[in-house]
């Protein structure tokens, strides 16, 4: 899905999440690059009645998956939520779920 | 002129002519005020995400017109009045359907210009190999 940054050895490249990265022993772990699912897929609309897709961005309790564990950009964050919460509005999505 | 998006929601116990009765009621609402209907999706029954007035599924329907807004003031207003309908949502896309198209169109555009872009660099080497012997030539010959 992404391309791999920051092989262990190569200096220049900066590690995503750098506190991941063990320091003890010589194995070293990186984080791979956050992509935002939308661009990369060309997916220009984000529609709130498509619901399979917004469920892939809402956590257990019914919350909105924030940006930095969803790798989304701003612009598709902004719209995505606006989705989810017209989603919300016509009972598709919850407002809270029950675990 | 915009386009509108109407989704709403009938009990779950409506009977299959109750439900054609409202969505004629609503698509008569529109048409009456001088609109037109785009498209009309019954999604059928679905469970809601919630309760709604204590119900647990609903009969959602989507209606796609084109109107004033005025006329959506009035179509809300009515499926306020009615007692079947639980829940309903009204929104605008004529613009993101605009926007749309344009992202659509850049893309397009984009795909053009690369697809063009990756024979041109050939083309002009082809032409200079063309022009470049005659050229060439008189100066392997000095």
């Amino acid at each position: 899905m992404a391309e791999s940054r920051g092989r262990p050895g190569s200096a220049g490249q900066r590690p995503t999440g750098g506190d991941k990265a063990v320091l003890t022993g010589k194995k070293q772990y990186f984080r791979r690059k956050k992509v935002c699912r939308f661009c990369v897929e060309k997916i220009d609309d984000i529609n709130y009645k498509d619901v399979k897709m917004l469920n892939a961005f809402i956590a257990e309790r019914g919350k909105i998956v924030p940006r930095r564990i969803s790798g989304v950009c701003g612009p598709c964050q902004r719209r995505l939520s606006d989705a989810i919460k017209k989603a919300r509005n016509i009972a598709l999505l919850p407002f809270a779920a029950v675990i | 002129m915009r386009i509108y998006e109407e989704l709403f929601i009938i009990k779950p116990d409506a009977t299959e002519e109750e439900i054609d009765q409202i969505i004629e009621q609503m698509q008569g609402v529109i048409t009456h005020a001088g609109g037109t209907i785009d498209k009309m999706d019954k999604w059928g029954k679905r469970r809601l995400a919630y309760r709604v007035d204590k119900h647990r599924e609903g009969y959602y329907v989507l209606i796609q017109f084109t109107a004033g807004p005025e006329t959506v003031h009035e179509l809300e207003r009515r499926l306020r009045v009615t007692d079947a309908v639980i829940k309903f949502l009204t929104v605008r896309i004529d613009e993101s359907l605009k926007l749309l198209e344009k992202k659509k169109k850049r893309r397009e555009k984009r795909a053009h210009r690369k697809a063009t872009a990756a024979p041109a660099p050939a083309q002009p080497s082809v032409a200079a190999q063309m022009l470049g012997t005659p050229l060439g030539m008189p100066e392997e010959a000095r």
